[in-house]
């Protein structure tokens, strides 16, 4: 919008607001580059869709080629054998994931509680900080920190390592979205279970809580979904089994993991098949839980909790 | 207090107050419980970080009997057979995948939030970002698998042809090429921050006051000046937030990186050339790690990798709470 290049020579007539005239001629070169920057935005926009559905496509259709539903309850086959399916996997997901949750729900929401409702000073910040700080660390290293307390101090890998360092990675988005909603618990709900002499913990249990509880919910619903998909914590914590056992305490598949294992054999087309086969299962439990989780969160929207 | 009850001159206990003493005592033992229990639980959780913590040191701690720290850093050399455990290779790669990662997926990620936000009709705006942020959510094994089948394959004529080509005579650029490499390794994490970036820009970009904005249009401003003076100042904080979040990712991130880089323990100019990282040699050697010291150097990797992504951490709070403070408010969470 430089004025510089207004023509000179040419009188202003008498009465014309002096600003048009400045940008009148450079009209022609402003909307270029709107038209430009328009042009920009559509090949970006395209640019970054076109990895993203190239992903999408190739899981569905080489995923679709390799899965039938007896895959998810066919016990696996050796790593180079054809056929075998994912029960082992889905069973150690299942026991882990709740396992996890079971952990870190409990640890998230008191983290939440101490920090909004019992803040006690610096101890509370030091907690958050802590939990905050879990947050920021990269998965693999949360493997080794659990490898290092767990699985050296057991003296082997287990399942409940493994649900161990999957909690350490639910905790912190449980803690965080907990805090949030217990945040935004309306004023007046407040004033209201003080008027009310209620105790703390009364007014927490019976008015807090069930107040924020579908905001609470999308939390521990993201932080499954995000644990179901995790292989680099698992790798040295559950290690990985090809038998369906259904025991904690003993190294332990998960789908991730299989799919991983299968994945690094791709050179064995029944591996590579199953690695497609467990993909596609994964991305769909995944995503699932992500839209039940978005979709939870809109109602919280909606409800009317969040003012 | 009922009338009559109480008759006038009798000393009378206060009936009413035992009972009141009582129930408010049992409800202070009720809200005592729950406050040692939230805060014995949150001691717990702050044990456990502080546990794992310490504990990692002191299992990497041996290898310092061995070899100095400062090998572990700028040490050139990574061969377990001989006991050389430099770790460089991994810290360059790290970082030469990760600003691969950022250099590609930024100028895509605003221009696709732009597009969303600014340029598409709600109708289809809205739906194409979720569908979008909803791809942040694709595991990483999935993305790495996808990479080694599809992505290296397509990218091993294309390498060919730049390091044919004249640009081949500058080191990044030059040969031989294989495939997988620093290149196909960026390409991947750019793939995978694309959704993160692209969602919080928008965001940030969402959050412009539509004052503001109107005000723009009505000056006469066009839409890309609209966007230029009002929307970008405006979203900065965001968008700086959504960056360093992407950075803390791509930094972090193992098994796709791992499938596509090629796993040479290796410093190398050109990003043609295959590399390794930080994560990728933690995941792919541990559980092979039968030389002496292998398995501390390993976990003493783990300590750098914690410490490189702690900073990118603090930074992101720093730059954050600035532009907080600055722009009043804006969520850039």
């Amino acid at each position: 919008m430089s004025a510089d290049s207004r023509p000179t020579g040419k009188p202003r007539p008498i009465g014309e607001p002096r600003r048009i005239a400045a940008l009148r001629p450079t009209q022609a070169g402003r909307r270029r580059a709107d038209r430009l920057v328009r042009g920009v935005c559509l090949l970006a926009g395209a640019l970054a869709v076109l990895p993203l559905v190239m992903v999408i496509a190739f899981l569905l259709v080489e995923g679709l080629r390799a899965w039938s539903p007896a895959f998810l309850v066919t016990p696996p086959a050796g790593l180079t054998s054809p056929g075998g399916g994912a029960l082992h996997a889905i069973l150690g997901t299942v026991e882990m994931v709740g396992l996890a949750l079971l952990i870190a729900t409990p640890l998230g929401l008191a983290v939440a509680l101490y920090v909004v409702e019992y803040r006690a000073g610096r101890l509370a910040i030091v907690v958050r900080t802590a939990v905050d700080l879990v947050a920021g660390i990269p998965s693999i290293v949360i493997g080794l920190f659990i490898y290092a307390l767990v699985v050296l101090t057991m003296g082997h890998f287990s399942g409940l390592a493994g649900a161990l360092a999957l909690a350490l990675i639910m905790l912190p988005i449980i803690a965080r979205t907990s805090e949030e909603m217990l945040k935004i618990v309306p004023r007046r709900l407040r004033e209201g279970t003080m008027a009310l002499a209620m105790p703390r913990w009364r007014a927490i249990a019976s008015v807090y809580l069930p107040t924020v509880a579908a905001g609470i919910t999308t939390g521990i619903v993201l932080a499954v979904s995000r644990a179901v998909g995790e292989t680099a914590p698992l790798i040295f914590t559950a290690l990985g089994s090809n038998f369906v056992q259904p025991d904690l305490g003993q190294p332990m598949s998960a789908l991730p993991l299989y799919m991983f294992q299968n994945a690094l054999n791709i050179g064995f087309p029944a591996a590579r098949e199953r690695a497609w086969a467990a993909g596609l299962t994964l991305v769909a439990i995944v995503l699932a839980f992500n839209l039940l989780g978005r979709w939870l969160s809109s109602r919280v929207a909606v409800g009317g909790t969040r003012q | 207090m009922q009338p009559g009850a109480v008759q006038p001159g009798a000393v009378q206990p206060p009936a009413a107050e035992p009972a009141a003493f009582l129930k408010r005592q049992t409800l202070q033992i009720g809200d005592s419980i729950l406050s040692w229990s939230v805060r014995l639980l949150s001691l717990l959780a702050l044990a456990a970080v502080v546990l794992m913590l310490v504990e990692t040191a002191v299992r990497a701690s041996p290898l310092f009997g061995a070899q100095s720290p400062l090998d572990l850093i700028f040490g050139l050399n990574w061969d377990p057979s001989t006991l050389a455990y430099g770790g460089l290779p991994f810290i360059y790669g790290t970082l030469v995948t990760s600003s691969l990662a950022l250099l590609f997926a930024v100028p895509l990620a605003l221009g696709a939030a732009l597009l969303i936000n600014e340029y598409l009709p709600r109708r289809v705006g809205v739906p194409l970002g979720h569908a979008i942020e909803l791809l942040a959510a694709v595991p990483s094994v999935v993305y790495g698998f996808w990479g080694v089948v599809v992505l290296v394959p397509l990218l091993v004529p294309a390498q060919q042809a730049i390091a044919g080509s004249p640009l081949g005579a500058l080191p990044p650029f030059s040969g031989p090429t294989y495939g997988p490499s620093y290149l196909a390794a960026g390409l991947i994490l750019a793939i995978m921050i694309l959704p993160i970036v692209t969602a919080v820009s928008r965001d940030a970009m969402a959050a412009t006051p539509r004052l503001q904005r109107e005000a723009a249009l009505a000056l006469g401003a066009t839409e890309w000046e609209t966007v230029r003076h009002v929307v970008l100042p405006f979203a900065r904080g965001g968008i700086f937030a959504g960056i360093i979040l992407a950075l803390s990712r791509a930094i972090g991130e193992t098994i796709a990186v791992l499938f596509v880089i090629g796993n040479q323990p290796q410093v190398n100019a050109s990003i043609l050339a295959p590399g390794y990282t930080l994560p990728s040699v933690i995941a792919s050697e541990f559980a092979e790690a039968n030389q002496p010291f292998h398995t501390e150097a390993l976990i003493a990797l783990g300590v750098v990798l914690f410490v490189m992504s702690f900073a990118v951490n603090i930074a992101a709070r720093r730059v954050v709470s600035r532009f907080e403070a600055r722009s009043g408010g804006a969520d850039v969470r």
